[in-house]
């Protein structure tokens, strides 16, 4: 797994033009203002102590209210209990503070939080609003563009909840984590653009990490992904989520995303 | 630098002195756009323009984010319609070019020649805006400075428009 990691490294540090479009975290610019997207998110995640995948699948619509303000809403649907139902949602913004651009770089700051509800058992130690646990999630995140290689970084403040209405949050594990992601991006394909037709392929690589506050148990995970810009319009991604060190429990922290997505562009003004 | 002063000086007064209300009818503006090399954010500057009923067509470099946007005849759009759309989508203007008949240019007081250069041509110029916004934020703290005698130009006056003409 070391290996990859370097190679992927490697692969991304080499100077070309880079990609902020991340898989599974948000980069501090938003979408453009009056856009409307819509994302059907998909995840089979390898269930660690039994036999077989769990299914979730989250659409999401996001909104650029202004050119600093966006606004998201996600439904959460999983089929960890037999069969596929819906669990719960989820409210995010994310608000741009800061930004300086050049002709071929940015630096951008945004701060965001997001609240979810979920009915779902809670059955691992891992604090995961999205599609888990009922909580809310604040926190910043910084983008720097240099030379065209795109780094991505969030720190983040994450407390679950009870899944009301039926369970509560055990009081043996701690409710409260900080969250920390790293993420780098780069174009592959077309080396030289021609026309807003072209496939764009991305090629990316994200880190996630957690510590429960309470008794500093983390976790880190590493996500390559490859992405399809189709049309300049739509978006593909796929990746892959790999645990690389764990001290807490989780029931499912290896396996796949795909994602689908499409941009209104000038919905509203 | 004195007699450039001066001059800006006979200009600014002349402009002031012919001041009409008259809107310059722009029939093309050339933007770079700041911030960006993925496709998809620039379609997303393209859209935007494409969404104001006066614009005829648009031409994208996506290699350098440049836009070349022409204009329906008669339209009243001014430069800042153009910069609040590239912000819209997400972005920032580096570099903005506005063309428009020399006549139109001469009678808006919201030009404001920041040196005194001739217009080679008699009938369309192309003028470029150096005014915040307009510029990369690098480039308009050096301006600062250059432009320091200049009294307007400080003032971010969001009508006025302190432009060179470069063509």
């Amino acid at each position: 797994m070391r290996k990859v990691v370097i190679i992927a490294f490697i692969i991304l540090s080499q100077n070309s033009k880079a990609q902020e479009l991340f898989v599974v975290t948000e980069p501090a610019s938003n979408v453009p203002a009056g856009s409307l997207n819509v994302r059907l998110g998909q995840l089979l995640f390898k269930e660690k102590f039994e036999e077989g995948y769990n299914y979730h699948f989250m659409p999401e619509l996001t909104w650029g209210m202004n050119k600093n303000l966006m606004l998201r809403a996600t439904a959460f649907v999983s089929n960890r209990n037999t069969q596929l139902v819906i669990e719960g949602g989820s409210f995010y913004t994310k608000y741009r503070f800061f930004s300086t651009d050049d002709l071929n770089s940015h630096f951008r700051l945004a701060a965001f939080g997001r609240y979810s509800f979920n009915n779902a058992d809670i059955h691992q130690e891992t604090i995961e609003i999205m599609g888990h646990n009922t909580g809310f999630e604040t926190g910043i995140v910084a983008t720097k563009l240099i030379k065209k290689v795109a780094v991505s970084s969030s720190v983040s403040f994450e407390k679950a909840l009870d899944n009301k209405p039926n369970y509560t949050f055990p009081s043996t594990q701690g409710n409260n984590a900080t969250n920390y992601t790293l993420s780098i991006g780069k174009l592959m394909y077309p080396k030289k653009y021609t026309n807003y037709k072209q496939t764009n392929i991305n090629l990316m690589v994200e880190f996630l990490g957690q510590t429960i506050n309470e008794n500093g148990k983390s976790y880190l995970d590493v996500i390559p992904a490859v992405q399809f810009i189709i049309n300049s319009q739509s978006r593909i991604d796929f990746a892959y989520r790999q645990e690389l060190y764990s001290s807490m429990l989780r029931s499912a922290p290896n396996g796949f995303y795909l994602n689908f997505e499409y941009t209104f562009f000038n919905v509203s003004k | 630098m004195k007699k450039i002063y001066n001059t800006y000086i006979l200009l600014v007064s002349i402009v002031l002195l012919v001041s009409t209300t008259a809107n310059a009818q722009i029939s093309k503006v050339e933007i770079r756009a700041t911030g960006l090399t993925c496709s998809m954010c620039s379609n997303a500057i393209n859209k935007q323009f494409k969404k104001l009923a006066e614009v005829d067509s648009v031409a994208t470099d996506l290699n350098t984010n440049t836009f070349v946007v022409y204009l329906k005849k008669d339209n009243k759009l001014s430069p800042n319609v153009f910069k609040e759309s590239v912000e819209k989508a997400g972005f920032f203007v580096g570099s903005f070019e506005v063309t428009m008949p020399l006549e139109q240019l001469k009678s808006n007081s919201n030009y404001i020649l920041i040196e005194a250069n001739e217009a080679k041509s008699n009938n369309d110029v192309v003028v470029r805006i150096f005014d915040k916004g307009y510029v990369t934020e690098k480039e308009y703290k050096k301006l600062l400075k250059s432009y320091s005698k200049t009294a307007t130009y400080a003032l971010n006056n969001e009508a006025d428009y302190h432009i060179k003409i470069i063509n």
